[in-house]
């Protein structure tokens, strides 16, 4: 009995009755269903092409966001939350973006969108970005309308064009020895393409040479045309904008006119698929620039972690080719987003997080991953990579500090 | 630079004329505008895949199981979604085949996955020097299997009693039926032969490029190729193809590879208004 005359078991059992019942009512009080955060999941969005024209390599980013997604969720989540990805095929469809959009804003809504690998779409949705309410964090692509200047509502997550561009001239130039080196960029024939024939065109005049740039369709089934040009052009070396398919064309039919010209491609066409496609004397002469590691280049932590979840989760034959690592980067970059951002976490709390400055360490996988009030790109550094086909690994060059002199 | 483009889209075109062998072949035989024909390309591109790449066959079993599997396929789509729809409007037809091609790659993305796929064959990749002009041995192969399809097909309508009854089914299916001619049949094969066709030019689209579902859009230049030849002609596919492929490569060496498109269908549009029935095929005449 208690000093009232009250029997104190009965009360002690209402406290905890009522302690037990304030937890979930606790929990949802946290929860803000309008943004994507529930009690016990948030909801994340995922724009990508994943049956249209480039699926191969943004299906791909999207199987790595997944799996680092997946083993999060299976380590208990963040702050007690899973994180469920909301994917969205947007084909490389612009209208089909928009709906995308609309949709993961608005009717299923949820806390932030990654992906949006669709360069044309986002520079249709880009004041849309700008004025909404949900922030893209981790973008495959990204495009001057939606970074210059920043908004706090985007944030990149790939390397860029004019990095990839400053690198790829300045590294072949330096191992070349060239004074004024001349280039041909081979890219699409697409508002992409020719945006990243103007950057190698600025960087080789950077270095005083010069370069011209030779379209190609997305589905060629041949690069006489290109090859003809290059041979009339008489370059050091040759840059390259596409497909997985884009490097695989013109390299054999460089081959077959017996051009040994170098040639480096951009950082989505550092696959494994194009060196498998090349005979050993052609693929040793392309190289490509990237702000990834690809898997098997080495042994540091984030390596051996990512490997590791690839082989559990099914996805070995993926782990070599950069855009997987890009997507898994990409899961931990959403992921440490979050869990900063703290239990409350809503848009407007991950905004005002992210907007003051963020970074990620990703233990050797990719370049340092950054965003300052000022910059938003978020991956700025790269280094030129190749592939040794006696071990069957690529190799990178020096660090991405060491490439830092190439760009402007 | 002439002559070494002209090679090129010669070379090029012999394939596209393949994949327009097929389609014609189909449309004489049954009526049929096969729109899956491109995807038919790409099934023989990841029929080569697996027969080569993964299951690891010689080269001459590759070739056997890729012919084999490609005809099996097409005679099954024939039985299981053309036939049933016997009599049914051409629209109806049409939305088939594009459910098909739709269908077609969705199981081929699930099966191999969103990459593209390396193929290595034993085919040769090595060029030829004459004249100062470099010619792709594998261009030479791909226009030499070409043209022996076009030349082995002519024999077959014309002297073969099977290829009688095909091109019997192809003026009439009421009076090749009176004549006992086993019709369903005769479309059955057509559609194998067409499905076959298809697959060969996969195979050497993928050993040009990558073997992905791409190639789709590849394997549908047949179908301005089929209609410029003339949609009932086995001669006008192929010579449909060669232009196709010759525009391309000199729009794409002279002009820019995106007025390729322009300059194709420009003369797809010119024929349909000046010669509907294409460069050869015949016009038809209707009594009222």
């Amino acid at each position: 009995m208690g000093m009232w005359g009250i029997r104190v078991g009965p009360v002690l059992g209402l406290a905890a009755g009522l302690l037990l019942g304030a937890s979930p009512l606790a929990f949802a009080a946290s929860e803000s269903p309008a943004d994507g955060v529930y009690a016990d999941h948030i909801d994340w969005g995922v724009i990508m092409d994943l049956s249209g024209p480039t699926s191969a390599s943004q299906a791909v980013w999207t199987a790595g966001i997944k799996d680092y997604i997946r083993k999060v969720d299976d380590a208990g989540g963040i702050n007690g939350r899973k994180i469920n990805l909301l994917v969205e095929d947007e084909r490389f469809d612009a209208s089909l973006d928009r709906i995308a959009f609309e949709k993961l804003t608005g009717q299923t809504p949820v806390l932030g969108i990654s992906g949006m690998g669709n360069a044309s779409a986002q520079v249709a949705l880009a004041s849309t970005i700008r004025r909404g309410k949900v922030p893209v964090l981790g973008s495959y692509t990204t495009t001057k309308a939606v970074t210059e200047p920043p908004t706090p509502m985007f944030y990149g997550g790939f390397c860029g064009y004019k990095e990839m561009a400053q690198v790829g001239v300045g590294a072949l130039t330096e191992r070349l020895k060239l004074a004024a080196p001349k280039v041909v960029t081979v890219h699409l024939d697409t508002a992409g393409g020719k945006e990243y024939a103007d950057f190698v065109n600025a960087a080789a005049m950077r270095h005083g040479g010069s370069s011209k740039a030779v379209p190609i369709k997305a589905n060629a089934a041949d690069a006489t045309a290109q090859v003809l040009e290059i041979i009339a052009s008489k370059p050091d070396f040759v840059a390259v904008h596409g497909t997985a398919t884009t490097p695989v064309l013109l390299m054999r039919a460089m081959q077959q006119y017996g051009l040994p010209t170098p040639v480096f491609g951009m950082a989505y066409i550092g696959t494994p698929i194009v060196y498998n496609s090349l005979p050993p004397e052609a693929g040793s002469r392309y190289s490509f620039v990237s702000c990834f590691t690809p898997g098997g280049t080495d042994d540091s932590a984030g390596m051996k972690a990512m490997t590791e979840s690839a082989d559990k989760f099914g996805h070995s034959a993926m782990k070599d080719d950069i855009n997987y690592v890009a997507g898994w980067v990409i899961g931990q970059l959403v992921t440490e987003a979050i869990a900063k951002a703290g239990p409350d976490v809503t848009r407007e709390k991950l905004v005002a997080m992210l907007s003051k400055g963020f970074s990620i360490d990703t233990k050797g996988l990719s370049a340092p991953v950054s965003y300052t009030p000022e910059d938003h790109s978020g991956i700025a550094l790269l280094k030129p990579f190749g592939f040794d086909y006696a071990t069957k690994r690529f190799t990178g060059s020096g660090t991405y500090d060491e490439a830092r002199k190439y760009e402007q | 630079m002439l002559p070494q483009v002209l090679f090129s889209g010669l070379a090029l075109g012999s394939i596209y004329g393949l994949v327009a062998l097929g389609f014609a072949l189909v449309f004489k035989a049954t009526d049929v505008l096969n729109f899956a024909q491109g995807m038919f390309v790409v099934v023989g591109a990841f029929l080569a895949v697996t027969a080569g790449t993964q299951l690891h066959l010689p080269f001459a079993l590759t070739l056997m199981f890729i012919v084999v599997a490609a005809a099996l396929i097409g005679a099954a789509i024939q039985a299981l979604l053309i036939r049933p729809l016997t009599g049914r409007s051409m629209l109806s037809i049409i939305m088939v085949t594009i459910a098909l091609s739709i269908v077609l790659r969705a199981l081929i993305e699930i099966i191999f996955g969103p990459q593209p796929r390396a193929l290595t064959t034993p085919m040769p990749t090595g060029v030829f020097i004459v004249e100062g002009v470099r010619i792709s041995q594998l261009h030479m192969l791909a226009a030499g299997v070409s043209w022996l399809c076009l030349g082995l097909f002519a024999l077959f309508f014309r002297f073969t009693t099977f290829g009688l009854q095909m091109r019997a089914t192809a003026n009439g299916h009421e009076a090749a039926l009176v004549s006992g001619i086993n019709v369903d049949f005769v479309n059955r094969v057509a559609w194998a032969i067409g499905s076959v066709l298809a697959a060969i030019g996969g195979l050497f689209l993928a050993q040009l490029q990558l073997a992905s579902t791409e190639l789709e859009g590849i394997g549908l230049l047949a179908l301005p190729a089929v209609v410029i030849g003339g949609l009932q002609s086995i001669p006008g596919a192929i010579i449909g193809g060669l232009l196709v492929g010759l525009i391309e490569q000199l729009a794409s060496s002279y002009v820019s590879p995106r007025s390729a498109d322009i300059f194709v269908y420009t003369l797809l549009l010119l024929v349909l208004m000046v010669r509907p029935w294409g460069l050869f095929g015949q016009r038809e005449l209707g009594r009222v």
